[in-house]
Order: C-alpha cells, then sequence, then structure tokens
C-alpha cells in the first residue's frame, strides 16, 4: 500500500467521525426529543402513571436530556446499547443473534441484483432507443414500483404455497438446526460442517427472499447500469476502439462495463440505505429472523432499548458501508493519485 | 506502384443526420479520391461535415446520421455493400483512424499494453500473447515512447506520448489508409511539431495513405500533398497544396487563407470571413457560400455550381469558373 | 461535425413557436418532439388523472361503505349475491327479526383491531361453510348467509334448508375481505388515503427540503457544510427504519404517518436544489442582477428559485411515487394509519394471514394499485425529467 493510499485511508476515516455523530444524533432526536412520549409510545394508553414513570426511570429519561445526550453517546463509543427489556441480555447480544440472518440475506439478494441488473442494464445501454432497451425501461420502472412485501406476499401465495415448491418463512426447516453455529450464515455454516441436508435447506428458504428483495433492487440497479454505461459509451475511447474493428459486445462489455464498474460500485454504496429498507420489509413478508424482524417485533413487545439499539447499530452500518465502498473505490481505480 | 492509383474512391456521398427540428445535411454529395501513397488534407471550418465525411470512410456514422447516397470503393471494395463483420475486419487493420483527444481516445482502466495487444489480436488472432506484446514494444520503441511504460496506465502518459499510441494503434496493422481526424488539435504547439515530424518520418517508412482532416492550413501546407476544401457539408475545391496556397481559386478558399496568421507578411489586421457558417438544416439555395461570398453575383443564390475540373489536378465549386447558363433556364428556381 | 440535438434545441426560433401555441398544444406537439419520452410522460399522466378522478367520485364510485361488512367473508371475485338460509318452516320469523337489523356497525377493540358486532351471524364469519350448515341445523344459530352460487349444491344435501331471503347485497365484483368488506370500495377509498398521506408528506419535505437548500446553496460556508452533511448522512441511513422509529414514537394518525414519511425525503429535495442553485448562482443573469444592487433575500427567491422549480417538480413526482411505498410498507408493518382508515398496505397485511387459505383476491388488487400508483408518479417523473431539464436524469 502507497503511502498516499494509507493517507486517503486515514482521512476517510476520520471523516466518517461526524457522520456517525450526526446519524446517532438524529436517533436521538427521533427517539427523545420529538414530540411523541416514548414511554407512553411503548406502554400504550391504559399504563398507570407508576408504570411511565418506572420505565422513564429505567432509561434515564428523567433526567435533563442533555445529560441523556452525552449518556446516550457515550453508550454508543462503548458500544453498549443496554440490555434488552424482553429478556436479561444485553441488546448487541441480540443483535449478534439476529445480523447474521440479514447478512445472509443481502449477500444473495445482491447476486440476484447485481447478476439481473448489470446484465439488463447493459443491454439496454448497447441497444439503445430500440424496443428492447425501452422494454428494459420499462420493466425495471415497474420492478421499483412494486412493494417488495407485495412481491413477496405474490412469490408465497404462487411458488410457495401454490405451488408448495418453495417454503415460504423462516430460515429452516422445523426440526433444522445447524451444528454448530460458526459465522451465523447457514449456507456457510452448512459448508463448513459438511452438512448437505443443511445446506440444501437453508437454500431452498433463501430463495423466495433473495428473489423479492434482489428484483425489486434489481430495477434501480438496472437503471443505474444503464445510465453510467451511456455516459461510457458515449466516450471517445468507445469510438476509438471501434475504429480498431473491435467487437460491439467486446466494446460494451469489456471495455464499457470495465469503465462503468467503478462509478455502479460508488452508487451502489450510496444505495445500502435502499437495501437494509428493502430487508426490513422481506423479512417481516417471510418471517426471516433478521434485524429488520426484530426492530419491527420489538416495537409491539415494548422493547425500546433494543428497538434503539438495533437503529444505532444501522447508523453504524451504514457509516461503515460508506467508508469501506470509498476505500475500495481507492483501490480500484487506476486513475486516483493520492 | 503509381502514385495515381487511387485507393479510396468517394463518388457522390451524402450523410444526413435525422434531427427533432429536421433533416441536417451534413456532407452533401461529396466526390473525391484519395491516391494511393498521398497525404490528403480536407480542411474546413468546424462544423462543415470534415470530421462526418472521415468517419463516413470507415462507415462509423451514429445513429441518427445515415449515409443516403454514393458509393464508397476502398481498393476497389465496395464498403457500404460489406457486412458488419467484414466492415470490422477493414477497420483498424486496412483503414485506421486517429483522433482529435488523446486524453479521451484510450480506455484509461486499460494499460497501453493491453490497447496495442487488443488491436493485433483482435485482427490476427493466431499471434500469441507474447508475440503481440513482443510487436507492442517494437512499436511504441519506433514511436519514441520507452517500452517499460508499455505497462503504465494512459493517465500515466503525457498527451504527445498518447497521441504517439494512438497513432502505434493505428500502424500496429499496417494500414493502408489512415485518417487523422484533428490528430494535433488538442497537443501543444512543440508537441505538435514532433508529432508531425514522426508522421512525416512514420508516412515514407510504411508508405502510409493519410487522410488528414483539419482546420489548421499550417499543418496542410507542412504535410499535405492535396488538399481538399469544405464548406457547410460540400467540397469546394480541391489541388496541389501548392496551387492551392499560391493561387486559391475558391472565394471561400481565398478568405481561409487570408484569415491564417502569418508572421513574416505583418499584415496588419486579420481578415475575418463575414457571417457565419450557415445551418445545415435549412441551408441557403444555390451555393451555399453565396450569404458570405464577397464576390457574388446573381446566378449564385440560384442554382448549385458543379464541382468542376477547371486545370489538372484542380477542381472548384463556383459560379466563377464555369459557364452561366443562360437566364431563362435558372430564373425561378434550381435547376437541380 | 453535427449539430447536436440539444444545440438544435436551443435554437432560439424553434424554442420561440413552441412558446406561441397554448399549453395543451405545446403538451400535444411535446410528442414529435420528444418521442418515446413523451408516451411516457403522458402515460404516468393519464395514470394519475384516472386515479385522482376516482378519488374524488369515492362516494359515487364505491358500492359500499368501506368499512361496513357488507357480505359475507371471503367471497371471491364477481362473487355474491348472498341467500340467507334458514330451518325449514322459519323464514318468517328469520326474516322479520334479523335481516333488516343485521349490520351494526364497527367498533375497535383495544388492540386495534375491528371487530364486527353483528346480531347472530357474529360468529360465524370464522367457521367454515360446512361448520355454519352444522350450527344452523343443530339451532344454535337461526340463518345462515351463503353464496348464490353454492346454493344448488347445499339444498340438494340439506334437504331440510329453505331461503329466508335471498338477493342479500349485489355482487362484489373484487370479491370481499376477511370481514365481509367489499374489496372494491375499500380500494376506491384507499386511493384517498394513499394519495393523500403521500402528496401531503412529500409537501411538508419539499418545504423544508426547498428552503435548506436554497439557504445553503446560497449562503455557502459553515451552514452549507453542516446542512449538507447532516443531509447526507440522512440520506444514506435507510429511510424506512426512520420512518419506523418515528411512526412508532408519533403513534398512527394520518398526519403522523406524513410527518414520519417527509423525514426520509428533505434530502433529495435538499441536494438538488443545493446543487442547481450553487450553479445558477454563478449565472450571469445572476451576478448582473448582485452588481446592480439586488438584495440577497429578491435575488433567492426572484432570480434563482424560480430556475429550480423544474428540477422540484420531478424529484417531488419521484419521491411521491417512493412515499406511496414507504407509506404501504409502514401499514404492512403495523405502524400505519388507524384501522379504521381504508388503506392499501393495511389490507395487504391482513391478506398475508389468509395467503396459505387461497384467498388470493386480497392480496391481489390492493398490490396491483400500489404498484400503478407508484409506477404512474415514476413515469411522470422520469419523463418530465427529460422534457424540463434534461440533463437532471440520464434518459
Amino acid at each position: 500500500m502507497s503511502p498516499g493510499l494509507r493517507r486517503y485511508i486515514i482521512v476517510r476515516t476520520l471523516l466518517t467521525i461526524p457522520m456517525v455523530l450526526i446519524l446517532v444524533s438524529l436517533v436521538f432526536i427521533v427517539l427523545r426529543v420529538m414530540p411523541g412520549d416514548p414511554a407512553l409510545a411503548i406502554m400504550r394508553e391504559g399504563a398507570s402513571e407508576e408504570q411511565l414513570a418506572a420505565f422513564r426511570a429505567a432509561l434515564g429519561m428523567d433526567r435533563p436530556l442533555h445529560i441523556q445526550y452525552f449518556d446516550f453517546i457515550s453508550g454508543v463509543l462503548r458500544f453498549d446499547f443496554g440490555e434488552s427489556m424482553v429478556r436479561p441480555i444485553p441488546v448487541t447480544q441480540e443483535i449478534k443473534t439476529f445480523f447474521p440472518a440479514t447478512v445472509e440475506l443481502a449477500i444473495f439478494s445482491m447476486m440476484v441484483t447485481t447478476g439481473v441488473g448489470i446484465f439488463s442494464g447493459a443491454y439496454a445501454a448497447k441497444n439503445r432507443k430500440r424496443g428492447s432497451d425501452y422494454a428494459i425501461r420499462v420493466l425495471s420502472i415497474i420492478l421499483y414500483s412494486l412493494p417488495i412485501f407485495w412481491l413477496g406476499l405474490m412469490l408465497q401465495m404462487t411458488i410457495g404455497a401454490g405451488l408448495g415448491w418453495l417454503p415460504v418463512s423462516g430460515r429452516l426447516s422445523p426440526g433444522m438446526t445447524p451444528d454448530r453455529v460458526i459465522t451465523g450464515l447457514y449456507t456457510i455454516d452448512a459448508i463448513l460442517t459438511l452438512n448437505l441436508d443443511l445446506l440444501v435447506d437453508a437454500l431452498k428458504h433463501l430463495i423466495l427472499p433473495s428473489i423479492t428483495l434482489g428484483l425489486v433492487l434489481a430495477g434501480f440497479f438496472t437503471r443505474l447500469t444503464r445510465a453510467t454505461m451511456l455516459d461510457v459509451l458515449e466516450q471517445d475511447f468507445i469510438t476509438a476502439g471501434r475504429a480498431r474493428g473491435l467487437h460491439e459486445r467486446v466494446l460494451v462489455y469489456k471495455h464499457g462495463l470495465r469503465n462503468a464498474f467503478i462509478p455502479i460500485v460508488t452508487l451502489l454504496g450510496l444505495q445500502f440505505a435502499l437495501l437494509l429498507a428493502g430487508a426490513i420489509l422481506t423479512e417481516t413478508t417471510f418471517s426471516w429472523p433478521g434485524m429488520g424482524r426484530l426492530v419491527v417485533d420489538r416495537i409491539y413487545d415494548r422493547d425500546f432499548t433494543t428497538v434503539q439499539g438495533t437503529i444505532l447499530f444501522f447508523a453504524l452500518l451504514v457509516a461503515g458501508v460508506s467508508l469501506i465502498v470509498d476505500i475500495l473505490y481507492g483501490f480500484l481505480d487506476p486513475r486516483i493519485r493520492y | 506502384m503509381s502514385i495515381n492509383e487511387i485507393l479510396y474512391n468517394i463518388q457522390d456521398l451524402s450523410v444526413e443526420f435525422h434531427t427533432r427540428v429536421g433533416i441536417l445535411g451534413a456532407v452533401d454529395h461529396a466526390s473525391l479520391d484519395i491516391r494511393r501513397g498521398e497525404v490528403l488534407g480536407l480542411v474546413g471550418e468546424s462544423g462543415c461535415g470534415k470530421s462526418t465525411l472521415g468517419k463516413a470512410l470507415m462507415r462509423m456514422i451514429e445513429e441518427p446520421g445515415k449515409i443516403t447516397s454514393g458509393k464508397l470503393l476502398f481498393d476497389n471494395i465496395d464498403i457500404l455493400a460489406l457486412d458488419d463483420s467484414r466492415m470490422r475486419e477493414l477497420r483498424g487493420s486496412r483503414i485506421s483512424m486517429v483522433f482529435q483527444d488523446p486524453m479521451t481516445s484510450l480506455n484509461p482502466v486499460q494499460r497501453v499494453v493491453d490497447h496495442i495487444t487488443e488491436a493485433i489480436q483482435v485482427h490476427q488472432s493466431y499471434v500469441t500473447d507474447k508475440e503481440a506484446r513482443a510487436r507492442a514494444a517494437n512499436l511504441v520503441d519506433r514511436l519514441g515512447i520507452s517500452h517499460d511504460r508499455l505497462d503504465d496506465y494512459p493517465h500515466h502518459l503525457s498527451g504527445g506520448m498518447r497521441q504517439r499510441v494512438m497513432i502505434g494503434l493505428a500502424l500496429a496493422l499496417r494500414a493502408d489508409l489512415v485518417i487523422a481526424d484533428e490528430a494535433t488539435t488538442s497537443l501543444d504547439v512543440i508537441v505538435e511539431a514532433q508529432f508531425l515530424d514522426l508522421l512525416r518520418e512514420l508516412r515514407n517508412e510504411f508508405d502510409l495513405t493519410i487522410l488528414l482532416i483539419t482546420h489548421n492550413m499550417g499543418i496542410v501546407a507542412e504535410l499535405a500533398d492535396r488538399v481538399a476544401v469544405m464548406y457547410a457539408g460540400r467540397l469546394v475545391e480541391l489541388a496541389e497544396v501548392n496551387q492551392l496556397f499560391s493561387n486559391p481559386k475558391h472565394p471561400y478558399t481565398e478568405g481561409l487563407l487570408r484569415a491564417v496568421p502569418n508572421i513574416q507578411l505583418d499584415e496588419g489586421e486579420l481578415y475575418k470571413m463575414a457571417g457565419s457558417p450557415p445551418d445545415l438544416v435549412r441551408p441557403p439555395s444555390g451555393c451555399r457560400f453565396h450569404p458570405r461570398c464577397p464576390k457574388v453575383m446573381e446566378i449564385c443564390s440560384q442554382v448549385d455550381p458543379i464541382f468542376k475540373s477547371i486545370a489538372p489536378n484542380r477542381m472548384v465549386n463556383c459560379w466563377l469558373y464555369q459557364e452561366v447558363p443562360d437566364e431563362k433556364l435558372w430564373v425561378g428556381g434550381s435547376t437541380q | 461535425m453535427a449539430m447536436t440535438n440539444t444545440e438544435l434545441a436551443q435554437n432560439g426560433s424553434i424554442n420561440q413557436m413552441i412558446e406561441d401555441v397554448g399549453l395543451l398544444r405545446r403538451i400535444w406537439r411535446g410528442r414529435l418532439w420528444y418521442g418515446t419520452e413523451w408516451y411516457i410522460t403522458v402515460f404516468g399522466g393519464l395514470i394519475l388523472v384516472t386515479v385522482t378522478i376516482v378519488t374524488l367520485l369515492a362516494p359515487i364510485l364505491s358500492p359500499y361503505d368501506p368499512n361496513d361488512f357488507a357480505g359475507s367473508q371471503f367471497i371471491p371475485p364477481g362473487g355474491g349475491p348472498q341467500v340467507l338460509l334458514t330451518r325449514s318452516g322459519e323464514s318468517n320469523r328469520v326474516t322479520e327479526s334479523y335481516l333488516n337489523e343485521q349490520l351494526v356497525g364497527v367498533q375497535r377493540n383495544k388492540n386495534g383491531t375491528n371487530i364486527a358486532i353483528e346480531l347472530e351471524l357474529d360468529y360465524l364469519r370464522y367457521q367454515t361453510q360446512s361448520e355454519q350448515i352444522e350450527a344452523l341445523q343443530n339451532q344454535e344459530v337461526d340463518s345462515i348467509l351463503v353464496d348464490e352460487r353454492d346454493l344448488d349444491a347445499i339444498i340438494a344435501d340439506f334437504p331440510q334448508l329453505e331461503i329466508a331471503a335471498d338477493g342479500i347485497g349485489p355482487s362484489f365484483t373484487l370479491g370481499t375481505d376477511n370481514l365481509g368488506r367489499d374489496i372494491l370500495s375499500r380500494l376506491i377509498w384507499g386511493a384517498r388515503t394513499v394519495l393523500g398521506v403521500a402528496i401531503l408528506s412529500a409537501l411538508l419535505s419539499s418545504v423544508v427540503g426547498i428552503s435548506l437548500g436554497l439557504i445553503s446553496g446560497f449562503v455557502s460556508g459553515p451552514f452549507d457544510r453542516v446542512a449538507s452533511l447532516t443531509m447526507d448522512s440522512i440520506y444514506s441511513f435507510p429511510g424506512l427504519l426512520l420512518a419506523i422509529a418515528m411512526a412508532a414514537m408519533l403513534g398512527p394518525g394520518l398526519l403522523n404517518v406524513a410527518i414520519a414519511i417527509s423525514v426520509i425525503y428533505i434530502p433529495t429535495f435538499f441536494r438538488v436544489v443545493r446543487g442547481q442553485v450553487l450553479s445558477i448562482k454563478e449565472e450571469l443573469h445572476v451576478e448582473a442582477a448582485r452588481s446592480l444592487g439586488a438584495k440577497p433575500f429578491s435575488i433567492l427567491f426572484r432570480y434563482i428559485f424560480p430556475l429550480v422549480i423544474p428540477s422540484v417538480v420531478v424529484v417531488f413526482s419521484l419521491n411521491v411515487a417512493d412515499a406511496i411505498l414507504t407509506e404501504a410498507g409502514l401499514s404492512f408493518i403495523g405502524l400505519g394509519l388507524p384501522p379504521d382508515v381504508p388503506d392499501w398496505g393495511y389490507d395487504l397485511s391482513k391478506g398475508h394471514s389468509f395467503l396459505v387459505a387461497g384467498h388470493w383476491w386480497m392480496i391481489t388488487f390492493p398490490g396491483v394499485l400500489i404498484t400503478i400508483v407508484a409506477m404512474g408518479f415514476s413515469l411522470l417523473g422520469e419523463g418530465l425529467s427529460e422534457i424540463l431539464n434534461p440533463r437532471l436524469v440520464k434518459s
């Protein structure tokens, strides 16, 4: 690693700090400062005044706001989100249990998204203003106009419940458990423990949720790829390549795509939020025990600390991913000189 | 091989762009011969259609443009009748092109050497990677680039070096015809001079035919054997370079030459041609230059002149040099 | 080089030509100018005009009140009318005592779900047809509602039953849900809710986003840096999660949901407006106004703001499309509107529970409508971006 690159990484990492601070403050404002009493929201109408007071005291909400704020920040810095109000375990422990499911879903969805999106986007760009281009564009608009959970419901109804080909909920069939939880990603655990049945079962459960989330995001990704590719294909080096007798296919899929790749990765990193938001809805639809499911369930269980901790965790995650994407960008683009 | 052998025969070429506001005739019935071994300059203001003509020679007109008439015979091959794959084979191997901006004409994420080996292997798939690399190294050596730069990315090279690479790419397969489209415009003066020297050397060494598309009369004077002048999509004059400079016939050529700054003569103020280039969607009637022409006559706005030979190796498209037909024949409309 | 389309588009005489004709003719002429983009825009616009008309005419168009238990549960599309069956010889009594008073109304229990309060038919809602017939024969109930199409089969099997009243409720075009509410009526009224919430939230976020963007781009300096960083942070955060947290804190309610959703879209308005202001600020006519001594405030509103409007319109349209999806997502999770407000997302979440039973009509139609309306706004936004400002979004 060149000293320039190292400096770039350090500077970029330092720049993440204000972002984290802003996001954490934002969460604080939403959960503690905004109108709407969390005690009342969580305990619901009908709770006695004592119950509400006890709730507030348990969370330190009876103290002045600025003290709460610094407490809040210091908790985040120590990666201490408090204890779950449903079970006597730290929130971080809960997150550790639920997070791998989301990661696994995200990975498989991204495979669907990139596979469908890159190909169709590049193909549309290659055939700009022809029938196939318009067809792909309309299709991608339809795809990202689909409510994710509804696409999930339709797949569940047809392929899942109707034809009975694939399971419609959960990560594993009843009775199936991983021999040993190593990574928490069941597919990988199954490979590590050489458990073929588990692998097949986990994959079967993954198919519908990943297609659901992947397809909706593919609508977005297709447009992104197409727009980026159009920019690239307009550039002189493509014309120059054509003048050297290169095949259109080579120009588009080799030269074009390689140049489009970097902006696509960057923009995709920015849209990481889209993936997480989609995951929340997909998890709800498919009873997928991930982070989204955790938040939604705990809102009903009135587990304020876990809800708060999970949202904070998302904030850190978002900041972390944007940092990683930027660093990756530094490695990918040969033009970057530090 | 005689100098008079015709390498590229362009007959009655028209290129039109179908735009939202109408049909834009970028090249209008142009006929021209490119002889083997010569450097033919093609000059004109920007927007006159010279680049479009160059691209048409490689059949690289992009949407919404279209070649609407004419015949293109390259070495007796009918270019317009070739299927796409045969056309691709021709591009780069027999006809090459060097573009204006070397900064953007190379793939920024591809190494220099890969550009060259790719170009070689696309046309000669039997060449091994190692062989292709060796040929690439020879080539850049010849172009005055040290071959340890082969593994560099384009952004590591200076503008002049990149343009040398572009030339190298054009010569990698010993193309018969190199179309240099404003190839020196973006280079600074000293680099440009070096580049022109290189081009001259290469021309002798490889026995190249070059179509030199430029708006710079100085470059034409330095390198070209013959010059074709283009105005508003039409060829207006064709002459040997000395004759053109010493005795321009077409009023537009005259204006063009007077507009070139000349240090030695120091004529005081630079000549500036009146008016501006016409809208090619609605070009002027008759001779397209007539609204700006200092020697305009009545017929000029009515009837198109013909691109006609007035002397050996000399063609002009102007009523000054051809017999004006009887007024009865043209009053009230064009004969064409 | 040939002139490009944009160069031609800037040709003064042509612009003048277009300025001279009326708005409608201008739209119609656009078809030649913009080609396919134009058809996309107009198609999106037509979808929205249709939906808007439907929402305005909801009281006329919807056959039932969206919260009424208008028929028996799970009537498939096109199903009904219903027949009231009773034991032989008891039809007069049943007709007199129950039929006219059959539907009493809606009440909400403390968990916020609808419960049907009906006279005798109440608990039958959750039983299968054979269970209902059995209950009737066992004298547990005096009457049951059955689908007219099933009538012949039932009478053949149970000749001791007779018809107390038929033709109860006309047919249900799109069927009924788990509480026997007419799905078509719910969809029609639901359009009001969805459009209302989505447009309200986009309005809220545009007001905040545009003003912040204008100021931030105009004044620059530390305010701009802080505002930009904040907006970028919000933008990078999963919007739905933010909306979930806010909706949970604020509690159910139309305005609360709109506020929760609006926070997500403030950054998109902010970013676009700020970017535009930064470039417009440097343009000649603004410089000229400044050198003539115009006050900063009047420069901002008289010279800069009007130029931002086209992009804002585009962003607005695209954001409404997204807000529709977010609203549906919130209701699907169960954090949206109060249960007596007809809402597509809520209907979907109800349908989710009965999916395995094969009641496909409950989840199909609301989803199709959400998609179509969201698509209408997307198409409109996309097309407009191409037409109003070719540089904003790549075609």
